[in-house]
């Protein structure tokens, strides 16, 4: 979707401190100029293909489709996207643009770690230095992917900050990036940050929704009716939504974090319920979570790629102006909508997506029979055994564990006398 | 002339350099600040530059974050108050001024006109938001210029020729240099050496009429001495908090006789 002047109606723009002007501008000019450079989308759409397994099919689900007795059910499955989530779109693609800026090191913010991973991977294939800012709170709870982004070569610095989640590791890799712009580029994430960050993050990711559009035609001769997307920063909606935009038919429907409850710190929702405030911080203008004295809040998820405070500039745009509607899941009925799919699918859905499915099987029994709506299964949920098997209270899982540590350290001990 | 701009000329007539010193309001209480606020004064700085903490201060380094973060840990801070409080102290102390910093979205919050009204009431001079660029700020002027408030730009050793140009020329109250890349405090970014600062300073001394302000990195008695006809005045941040800190008031006043008194 194309900003006026990096904005998106009173969202979006650039509100950076004067030393990140330069290399603000320097990225708005050569990804104007890439875009429109045959050799750099030839190059882009090799990559996507060739190392991410592009493009991702869309998946009927019958038996969730006959579970409900209402709309047919389709999946677009980014979850088979190489590292396992629609992430790997973005990180291609602007690492692409970062070899053509001549730069040599990313920085880059995780949540989840599912960005950092990513970021990562393409760094090693690309032979880029990569530096993570993770929340040290995430990193504790997402051990796993702080694992693999140090086994692919990457340096992950825990921000001890705040509340030492995704808002503190964004403000930290701008820091890194206040004194490192000259050689390095900040890679971020998701829809969201200055301008052009929004407009060219969607444009990477919005391979998802041609996609589904290509596909649509080709499995069922029209568009979907409806489209699903979990929002966190709101990276996957755009994808699959902006494609979309000016089929008028087509209804879009984003899923924000209800987490524990409505009160503030208790949920990530930014555009449902009025619970969000504009407000002007990291580098752009959107709906934020805040007090009345303007300080951002801390914010809950069971799926930590969700809760963030703020929201992209274009998905809050779209949602004023009607175009998107908002719902949101609460952690427990993702936990049941997660369960669901791998009962009746066979596939295993990432906690953020599961409430795209939540947001989706609660409208899908009042749907007709010949509507069709398409879920963005934004990314798999293998990431997620830890935090998916306390939440189902899975009684054989703390046994393993114990196993596994007693064996580790005999490991380590033995190791050691060798 | 801007009131500002004014003041500095007089005082200039009587020092080689201005003192403005770096003050985060409620920390490590709101008492507690506005009596080391105070205390600078005594001492004879010329400016207190007033932060108004925010959750999330992205210009900073890990020195003013700490001090932000623990300002909001917590107590709730009210920008109306804080006005109410420096505004007090500004009248305290004739003789020195105040200006207020802090980013945009508590201001934006409180509501940007009613803000300046406010600063103008209580004669605070200077509004620094390092998170709201010139071309962002088209409200924010047109507000300042109707009550005789000063916008302080920002400039940086990377910052396009013509536009510190632009910059510059813009300036009323005074313009702030930014002396080296990367957020306020210690660096290990080594940004440049003195001749480089000083090529820096003549060429935005050739834009503008406006006084200049240096700061970013200023920790020795040395580096304030270097600016001594280059620039009006040297603002001291982190390493004013990193004496705080250190042993209170107490080396806090050493460091900044230290640097400007001795």
């Amino acid at each position: 979707m194309q900003s006026n002047n990096g904005y998106y109606g009173e969202f979006g723009g650039s509100y950076i401190p004067e030393i990140l002007y330069s290399s603000q501008q320097q990225i708005l000019h050569a990804f104007e100029e890439a875009k429109n450079d045959p050799a750099f989308i030839a190059e882009l759409k090799d990559t996507w293909q060739n190392y991410s397994g592009r493009p991702t099919p869309l998946t009927f689900c019958k038996n969730l489709t006959d579970h409900f007795g209402g709309a047919q059910i389709y999946l677009k499955r980014e979850d088979l996207n190489q590292s396992g989530a629609h992430k790997m779109n973005n990180v291609i693609g602007q690492a692409l643009l970062v070899k053509r800026m001549g730069k040599k090191r990313v920085i880059a913010e995780t949540g989840a770690g599912q960005h950092g991973v990513a970021t990562a991977l393409i760094a090693a294939r690309l032979g880029l230095e990569c530096t993570i800012y993770m929340g040290a709170k995430d990193v504790k709870r997402q051990y796993p992917n702080v694992f693999w982004m140090k086994q692919l070569g990457a340096t992950v610095v825990p921000v001890a900050e705040g509340a030492q989640t995704l808002r503190d590791a964004l403000d930290e890799a701008l820091r890194d990036w206040s004194s490192s712009h000259e050689d390095s580029h900040y890679l971020i994430g998701t829809t969201c940050g200055c301008a052009p960050f929004p407009e060219m993050v969607a444009y990477f990711q919005s391979v998802i929704g041609e996609e589904v559009k290509e596909q649509s035609q080709a499995q069922f001769g029209q568009y979907p009716d409806r489209l699903y997307a979990c929002v966190g920063g709101g990276s996957n909606a755009c994808g699959l939504f902006l494609p979309f935009l000016e089929e008028k038919e087509v209804e879009m429907i984003g899923v924000e974090a209800g987490g524990k409850g409505l009160e503030l710190g208790q949920h990530s929702i930014r555009l449902s319920n009025g619970l969000g405030q504009k407000g002007i911080a990291q580098g752009f203008a959107t709906m934020f979570l805040q007090d009345d004295n303007g300080q951002l809040q801390e914010t809950h998820s069971i799926a930590a790629g969700l809760d963030y405070v703020g929201v992209s500039p274009i998905i809050a745009h779209l949602a004023q102006e009607g175009r998107i509607q908002m719902t949101y899941a609460m952690d427990d009925e993702v936990v049941a909508a997660c369960s669901l799919l791998l009962k009746k699918e066979g596939i295993i859905p990432a906690l953020e997506s599961s409430h795209a499915l939540a947001g989706a099987f609660k409208d899908a029994p009042n749907l007709p029979k010949e509507s069709r709506i398409v879920i963005n299964l934004s990314g798999r949920g293998d990431k997620d055994i830890f935090n998916v098997a306390k939440a189902m209270n899975d009684a054989t899982f703390p046994e393993f564990l114990e196993d596994y540590m007693a064996d580790y350290k005999d490991h380590l001990n033995n190791e050691g006398e060798a | 002339m801007s009131q500002l701009a004014q003041y500095i000329a007089e005082k200039r007539q009587q020092k080689p350099i201005l003192s403005m010193t770096h003050v985060v309001y409620g920390y490590p209480s709101v008492q507690e600040s506005l009596d080391w606020m105070a205390t600078l004064l005594e001492a004879g700085a010329d400016f207190i530059e007033v932060q108004f903490p925010f959750s999330d201060p992205v210009a900073d380094g890990p020195t003013i974050v700490a001090a932000c973060h623990g300002a909001l840990h917590d107590q709730s801070l009210s920008v109306e108050q804080c006005l109410t409080d420096i505004g007090q102290l500004g009248r305290d102390y004739p003789q020195a001024r105040i200006a207020l910093m802090s980013y945009l979205n508590p201001m934006y919050r409180y509501g940007l006109e009613k803000l300046v009204k406010r600063c103008a009431e209580e004669n605070i001079q200077g509004l620094i938001l390092p998170d709201l660029p010139y071309e962002q700020a088209a409200d924010l002027r047109a507000y300042c210029e109707a009550n005789g408030v000063d916008p302080v730009w920002l400039v940086t050793p990377v910052t396009p020729k013509d536009r510190l140009a632009f910059l510059a020329k813009e300036a009323t109250g005074f313009l702030y240099c930014v002396a080296r890349s990367g957020v306020t405090g210690n660096s290990n970014h080594n940004g440049g050496d003195q001749q480089s600062l000083d090529e820096y300073l003549a060429e935005i001394n050739s834009h503008t009429s406006a006084p200049i302000g240096v700061g970013f990195g200023i920790r020795e008695k040395a580096h304030v001495d270097a600016l001594k006809g280059k620039a009006d005045v040297a603002i001291i941040g982190s390493a004013l908090l990193d004496a705080y800190n250190k042993g209170g008031k107490e080396e806090g006043l050493k460091l900044f006789n230290n640097l400007f008194n001795s």
